[in-house]
């Protein structure tokens, strides 16, 4: 399949500052792909760039086969990290007059909106002032307007950013939908949690540099940490055999029990189950693949993220403690 | 573009004419003007009606007490105000002052007299004594000039009382003056009234009744119209684009069309509320025109050029406005930007005045090819006594369309990159450093 956005040594700068460095980016139809690094990596100035709301110091860019997004605008969907309503506004002349501008007919518009609008509970809230929307509503509403056209191209700019739990569940289910009706997805985040759930490629920024720009399963094989975390039931249990186990390398106690470090090539869920059988498990799992972790790595190689000490950065790709982090 | 653009327009034009700020705006300056032709007059005679004094009077002249009570007589004093006794003013629907006389004998003594002035203790006591000299009526042999009179008033009399009692007495002793020497007063009277007329203004397409009044405010009005159409539009594009820059919906209206179909959706739609206060204001005039059977005397090509010039005028200073809006994250931050912007409106509106009396002075010639207050110098001249060639009013208008191009370019260029800046707020030079990066 074809290419939606093609980057080629996009170069941006305020003043001195370079917020955006030689990137190249290919997004395939079809596919989500994630935008990630930790705040003022210059994720938000590539899509701007996108949608060209601002303009390259030098490279090319081209949009769903255009030079430019505006020739494309009624082909995308944009949630930017900054969004706002008119507040005077009612929520269904709102989401007409955005629907209008890209094109939709308003009885288009509406219709697709009082749908959309009931899928996410806010059947009745059509009729109402965006000022009499709680926070959470008014972002459901934000991203109704960002879809309401049926893009080609969806491109989220921090779509959890602020959102409670709840919010974020739904809206996750929205995004999974639009998957499924064949939009292709870029969003942005510097919550590398949700990236691992959603996207199936994945695009690292740091400092305006791309450091990273692969399918979520090749990283998966490239950095799996071939770990397992086993809990007892019973803390008092030992917890020696589980080291003996044919395959383990290497036993860490932990609080809650202990991490066993697999060698290549081993089968990992005959080593769950042969573990649950031998010692009663309060928990058993596979270590998951943390984005963050390959990303300071990768940052660490790189020699760029020297200033900004690990912790630092761990704090600024979490989120500052799992912000919008969805249960 | 066009489509995208006309969409902002549209809804800009909607929200502002269907919100209660403009309407309240729009209706403003006609109640006032209202107010200010007819409840101001009332409120002045209401309180001209309560003008009352008692007035005495010591004749050393003795022959100017007949006179004297012929000009305090409420009738006579009610005449003279009806025929505008002063400043040949239109006559009012008011009540005329009431001015009791009080006799004294011509002997008396004044400085006893005075204690009349001070009687009761009260504040505002409305008393006055009117002491006539002796050669107040017949000069003495030896002087060329009359005598006068001597005028004590109590210290709360009030201004118009006073006028009212000089105007009195200054009529009586003209009438025993022009009684002693012979005379008729009313024959005098007559004889030095000469009614006023209009000039009638004969020019190349034909005669018309000149009307100086009206002729002299026209300028003015025209200039008040432009400004005040400039004023509500710029202000209102100013305050919706930081409105919707503080409130962050400016990006997601980025998502569906480019800055400049924004920006020209945003000019256009305030420039249909400008064109719409203007045709409410210039409609009105119209009515009150041809009620009063005025019509006649307003050209219907100034209309014209004030539609026309108001549209230039206003996508000058409404580019501006609109960027400096666009620089700004709240109105406290747009003063300091503002300030030059609306001296450069409120000054050429305070001169169409002047320029309006004087409209061939090089002063008022040169101001009409000055971007960006040409308008205001051009419309002043057209509306004057004295219009302009059709040269230099062709002149003005390419000036002022050069003007508008140049501030609308210099306003896209800023506008997109001020709708995403936030932080401390630019000065002009930065607006201009903007418009170079853009």
């Amino acid at each position: 399949m074809g290419a939606v956005l093609e980057l080629e040594g996009v170069t941006k700068s305020f003043g001195e500052v370079r917020a955006v460095d030689e990137l190249h980016l290919d997004v395939r139809r079809g596919a989500t792909y994630g935008l990630i690094g930790p705040s003022g990596a210059g994720k938000t100035t590539v899509i701007r760039m996108i949608m060209s709301i601002l303009f390259p110091d030098r490279g090319s860019l081209t949009v769903l086969g255009r030079r430019s997004a505006l020739e494309a605008k009624d082909r995308i969907g944009y949630l930017p990290e900054e969004r706002g309503v008119y507040r005077k506004m009612r929520v269904d002349a709102f989401l007409a007059y955005i629907a209008g501008l890209k094109g939709v007919p308003r009885r288009r518009a509406l219709e697709r909106a009082t749908r959309l609008l009931e899928r996410l509970g806010l059947a009745d809230s059509m009729r109402k002032r965006c000022e009499d929307l709680s926070k959470g509503m008014l972002q459901r509403v934000q991203f109704v307007a960002s879809i309401i056209n049926e893009p080609e191209l969806l491109i989220l700019d921090e779509p959890f950013s602020g959102l409670d739990p709840v919010s974020v569940r739904v809206l996750r289910e929205l995004i999974a939908e639009e998957q499924q009706r064949g939009a292709t997805i870029l969003f942005s985040t510097h919550i590398m949690a949700h990236a691992e759930e959603l996207c199936e490629r994945i695009v690292m920024i740091h400092k305006g540099r791309k450091v990273l720009d692969e399918p979520m399963a090749a990283l998966r094989r490239r950095f799996d940490t071939r770990k397992v975390r086993f809990e007892p039931l019973d803390e008092t249990a030992d917890l020696e055999p589980l080291s003996r186990f044919p395959g383990v390398v290497r036993m860490v106690r932990t609080g809650e029990g202990c991490e066993l470090e697999l060698a290549e090539n081993v089968d990992a869920a005959g080593i769950m189950r042969n573990a649950a059988a031998a010692i009663a498990p309060a928990r058993i799992e596979l270590a998951r693949l943390r984005l963050e972790d390959i990303f300071i790595r990768l940052v660490a190689a790189d020699g760029r993220g020297l200033e900004m000490s690990e912790q630092a950065l761990r704090t600024h790709l979490q989120g500052l403690g799992n912000e919008g982090v969805a249960a | 573009m066009i489509g995208r653009a006309a969409l902002v327009a549209k809804r800009e034009y909607v929200t502002t004419v269907s919100s209660k700020g403009f309407l309240i705006g729009l209706l403003i300056m006609p109640v006032m003007l209202v107010l200010i032709g007819t409840l101001v007059p009332r409120l002045l005679d209401a309180q001209r009606a309560q003008v009352r004094a008692e007035v005495a009077v010591i004749d050393r002249s003795g022959s100017a007490l007949d006179e004297l009570r012929a000009s305090f007589d409420p009738q006579a004093l009610a005449a003279r105000m009806t025929a505008g006794a002063r400043g040949g003013m239109p006559a009012r629907n008011a009540s005329p002052p009431v001015l009791t006389l009080v006799e004294r004998p011509g002997s008396a003594d004044i400085e006893s007299e005075k204690e009349w002035l001070l009687a009761d203790g009260k504040q505002r006591a409305q008393r006055a004594i009117v002491v006539v000299h002796p050669d107040a009526v017949e000069r003495r042999p030896d002087a060329q000039e009359f005598g006068s009179y001597d005028l004590y008033v109590s210290a709360g009399l009030r201004d118009a009382a006073e006028s009212a009692i000089r105007e009195s007495v200054r009529q009586a002793l003209i009438g025993a003056r022009l009684k002693a020497s012979g005379l008729e007063p009313s024959a005098i009277q007559a004889a030095m009234r000469v009614s006023r007329t209009n000039a009638t203004i004969v020019a190349a397409g034909g005669e018309q009744k000149a009307q100086r009044g009206f002729n002299r405010a026209l300028p003015f009005v025209f200039g008040l119209l432009l400004f005040v159409g400039v004023m509500s539009s710029g202000q209102t594009l100013m305050t919706s684009m930081v409105e919707e820059k503080s409130s962050r919906v400016v990006e997601v209206l980025l998502a569906a069309v480019s800055p400049l179909e924004l920006m020209w959706g945003k000019l256009l739609g305030q420039l249909g509320v400008g064109l719409t206060v203007m045709s409410v204001y210039v409609g009105l005039g119209i009515l009150g025109l041809s009620q009063f059977q005025l019509l006649g005397l307003l050209d219907p090509a100034l209309v014209v050029y004030l539609l026309v010039f108001f549209v230039i005028t206003y996508l000058v200073f409404g580019a501006l406005m609109l960027a400096v809006g666009a620089a700004v994250n709240q109105m406290a931050d747009a003063q300091t930007l503002m300030s030059p912007v609306m001296l450069l409106l409120i000054a050429p509106y305070v001169l169409s005045f002047f320029i309006g009396q004087a409209p061939d002075s090089p002063f008022s010639i040169a101001v009409s090819f000055i971007p960006p207050v040409n308008s205001f110098g051009i419309l002043a001249r057209l509306a004057s006594d004295s219009p302009p060639p059709v040269w230099q009013v062709l002149l003005s208008m390419l000036v002022g369309i050069a003007a508008a191009v140049a501030t609308v370019w210099f306003a896209a260029k800023t506008f997109r990159i001020g709708l995403l800046m936030h932080g401390r707020p630019p000065n002009f030079a930065t607006l201009i450093r903007w418009a170079r990066m853009a």
